[in-house]
């Protein structure tokens, strides 16, 4: 089957700018559309706005799409009409197969009833038969991972097991294609990986997803291509590494609280659009270490431009043994004056879960203000007592404005390290124990 | 639900593919309502399990409040307040008949109106036929109709009357205009309530209005202005034709009841196309 999953053509949608306008357009389109005249839903009247304006895209089918965009951007709005909630005022979308929601998992709970009646409620509001549910249920409550709690009425559990249970009834549905809105936020880590985990499942299978998230590592782990999307236009459309470099470069590329020498400089360089290339004196590509699939973000007046990985004795490694410490150093380029400076580092292992940060306002070291043209290297000395595996090392360099911070440079997921094992070290976590053997009467 | 479905969203509202031809719409409508009769049964039993967990007396509560109502009727027509007119059975018989069948549509009613807004969010947030919530509440009132039912067959007992037997089977079939209509009326209230509050208080009123203007807890007749209005009132028939064919097996009002059976019709068939059209813009508006 080579017919798209998803076929979005030249979608628009509008909203009203006030109640009163709601009401009123609201009936007069119901009743147009009753005595099954033309909507004429085309043009804006008084007191309305396009949300969406003209979006096309096509989704393949067992393809990952991410959609992204600051607030407003009509992300939500997008994805409630994929879902067919809202159809579009403009244009058609065109959908192969059975939806599934990840909007909001458990809306249609009845507080008063159990899990379990519960199951079957939204199961078959989702669109699932009674037999469906029977032979999934256990699947359910075992992903669910509720306990006894399947009994008792859903209004006494948290807010946690209130989405791992719905997330569990619209994952096991097993939709041909599956929308992701942010619902991912909620829940502990632990259920937070495995939600990525299933829905990794779910690609592998060929399922084709829609991802909205706010969360870059999500969209860079998950996501085949990006649709980014800013007040209601989709401004591009590439793969992830691209696209999110452009959308934090934008989101985050306040600089009007900088001086006006550095602005200049920050416009210039932005028009160069350094960010999305590797600069000539970047070295960082270079390195063994280097992981090509990092993603960086900032304004640019300060840039990492090389990085060096070596042993307690300072010889150069690609690898460490688990225990030893580690020397990292990054080399950063200053392109304007910066006053306050703040160097940071993140550990991270390879499925995203944060092991460790810091950066240097948290250790109060003392950074003196940087002028333009000043190269410097950062030393950052970590015990890294982890278990042997693979592990991500990201590092940035950020001012401090008025209380708030504006990243200048910030390559995620920057270098790959490798821990090898160390013989008398086992498992997660290393405590520093010490072992005595005695005699009762020596005591 | 059909696994391999392909559906197009188009501002004229979702268009399944290989579905065309004259009475698209209508067809839409019931195919929709096919699709999701597991779902009506669901909710319906959600309803009815939610709305009794929590109370005391549970189902108990069907029965008490015909009784409260009709032993105030009583009292009043005893003490003199009310003067109501004889009527062939014993007055208590046919005040619980009427009240019980008038339940169909003002417990079914109640329970439509507010179906979009109860279910809040689920309606904004989930891609499912919302006609099914209307369905699903409708079915209160023929569950209240049964349960009422026995008080009926305690006051056949109690007053040594049998009904007749094959017009009980008539009068059961007859109330289906009245359930028709209440659904019917139940799409565009449901709606109304979804955009502006006040429509549950307004019906409630009307409910009580029209209880007391027709002739449902006592006739009325003679030659005043609501005898004469009532004659167009279709409730007048959809209670009495019923009621007179459980005690008597026949009735003198079999045309005006055709009659308003076929505006009930033409008010279900509108008032679920009114609703269809609507489900997509009212989850905009809710």
């Amino acid at each position: 089957m080579n017919t798209a999953a998803i076929k979005v053509a030249d979608v628009s949608k509008k909203y009203c700018r006030t109640i009163k306008h709601t009401m009123l357009y609201g009936a007069t389109d119901i009743l147009r559309s009753f005595f099954g005249l033309n909507s004429r839903s085309e043009n804006l009247r008084n007191g309305e706005f396009w949300a969406l304006d003209n979006i096309s895209f096509n989704v393949n089918p067992g393809e990952t799409l991410g959609i992204i965009g600051p607030n407003g951007s009509g992300k939500s709005t997008m994805l409630k009409m994929l879902n067919g909630i809202f159809m579009p005022d403009k244009g058609g979308i065109e959908i192969n197969g059975r939806v599934g929601a990840l909007i909001e998992v458990g809306a249609g709970f009845h507080p008063l009833l159990t899990g379990r009646e519960n199951i079957y409620i939204n199961g078959s509001i989702l669109g699932m038969g009674k037999k469906e549910i029977d032979s999934k249920f256990n699947e359910i409550i075992r992903f669910a991972d509720i306990g006894e709690f399947i009994d008792a009425p859903v209004k006494h559990y948290s807010s946690g097991m209130h989405v791992r249970l719905g997330f569990a009834i619209a994952v096991i549905a097993e939709p041909d294609i599956l929308l992701v809105d942010e619902v991912l936020a909620v829940g502990d880590i632990n259920f937070q990986m495995k939600c990525f985990r299933k829905i990794a499942d779910l690609k592998e299978i060929g399922k084709t997803i829609i991802l909205v998230t706010h969360d870059m590592s999500a969209i860079q782990r998950h996501t085949d291509r990006v649709v980014l999307l800013e007040k209601g236009k989709a401004i591009a459309e590439d793969v992830p590494k691209k696209i999110i470099s452009r959308y934090l470069s934008a989101v985050t590329g306040d600089f009007n609280e900088l001086p006006a020498e550095s602005k200049n400089d920050i416009v210039n360089t932005a028009q160069k659009g350094f960010l999305q290339d590797n600069l000539e004196d970047d070295l960082c590509f270079k390195r063994t270490n280097y992981n090509k699939n990092e993603y960086r973000f900032g304004n640019g007046t300060a840039r990492i431009v090389d990085f060096k990985l070596m042993d307690s004795e300072g010889r150069e490694t690609v690898a460490l043994k688990r225990g030893n410490p580690l020397l990292f150093r990054v080399k950063f380029k200053f392109y304007s004056y910066v006053q306050k400076p703040v160097f940071g580092v993140i550990v991270k292992t390879k499925k995203g879960v944060e092991l460790f940060s810091n950066n240097t306002l948290h250790e109060n070291t003392d950074v003196p203000p940087r002028e333009k043209g000043d190269v410097i290297w950062v030393e950052y000395r970590v015990g890294l007592d982890f278990p042997p595996g693979e592990y991500l090392i990201s590092a940035g360099v950020a001012t401090i404005s008025s209380d708030e911070v504006i990243p200048l440079d910030r390559r995620i997921d920057l270098v790959n390290l490798k821990i090898a094992p160390e013989n008398n070290k086992i498992g997660n976590a290393h405590l520093n124990t010490s072992i005595r053997i005695y005699c009762e009467q020596n005591t | 639900m059909d696994k391999n479905i392909k559906v197009t969203y188009t501002p004229r509202g979702p268009i399944s593919a290989g579905i065309t031809g004259p009475f698209l719409v209508t067809k839409l409508m019931v195919l929709e309502l096919l699709s999701a009769k597991e779902l009506v049964w669901r909710l319906f039993v959600r309803d009815f399990k939610s709305k009794y967990r929590q109370s005391a007396l549970g189902v108990a509560w069907a029965v008490l409040m015909p009784l409260v109502t009709v032993g105030m009727f009583i009292g009043m027509n005893r003490s003199g307040i009310l003067n109501i007119q004889d009527v062939d059975i014993p007055y208590p018989l046919y005040a619980i008949i009427g009240l019980t069948i008038w339940s169909v549509f003002t417990v079914g009613l109640t329970a439509c109106t507010s179906a979009l807004l109860t279910a809040g969010s689920m309606v904004v947030k989930i891609n499912f036929p919302k006609g099914a919530l209307i369905f699903a509440a409708s079915g209160q009132g023929i569950v209240e109709f049964f349960i009422r039912s026995l008080l009926i067959g305690l006051a056949f007992l109690y007053f040594g009357i049998t009904p007749h037997w094959s017009g009980l089977i008539m009068g059961l079939l007859c109330l289906i205009p009245l359930y028709l209509m209440m659904i019917g009326i139940g799409f565009i209230l449901s709606l109304a309530a979804g955009v502006l509050r006040d429509i549950i208080n307004v019906l409630n009123l009307m409910l009580m209005a029209i209880m007391l203007l027709s002739p449902i807890l006592y006739p009325i007749t003679g030659d005043n202005f609501l005898a004469q209005a009532n004659i167009w009132n279709p409730f007048n028939y959809f209670i009495n034709v019923p009621r007179d064919l459980i005690v008597k097996g026949s009735s003198s009002f079999i045309n005006e009841f055709l009659l308003a059976t076929g505006l009930s019709l033409l008010v279900f068939y509108f008032g679920w196309k009114l609703f269809y059209f609507a489900q997509t813009k009212i989850a905009e508006r809710i």
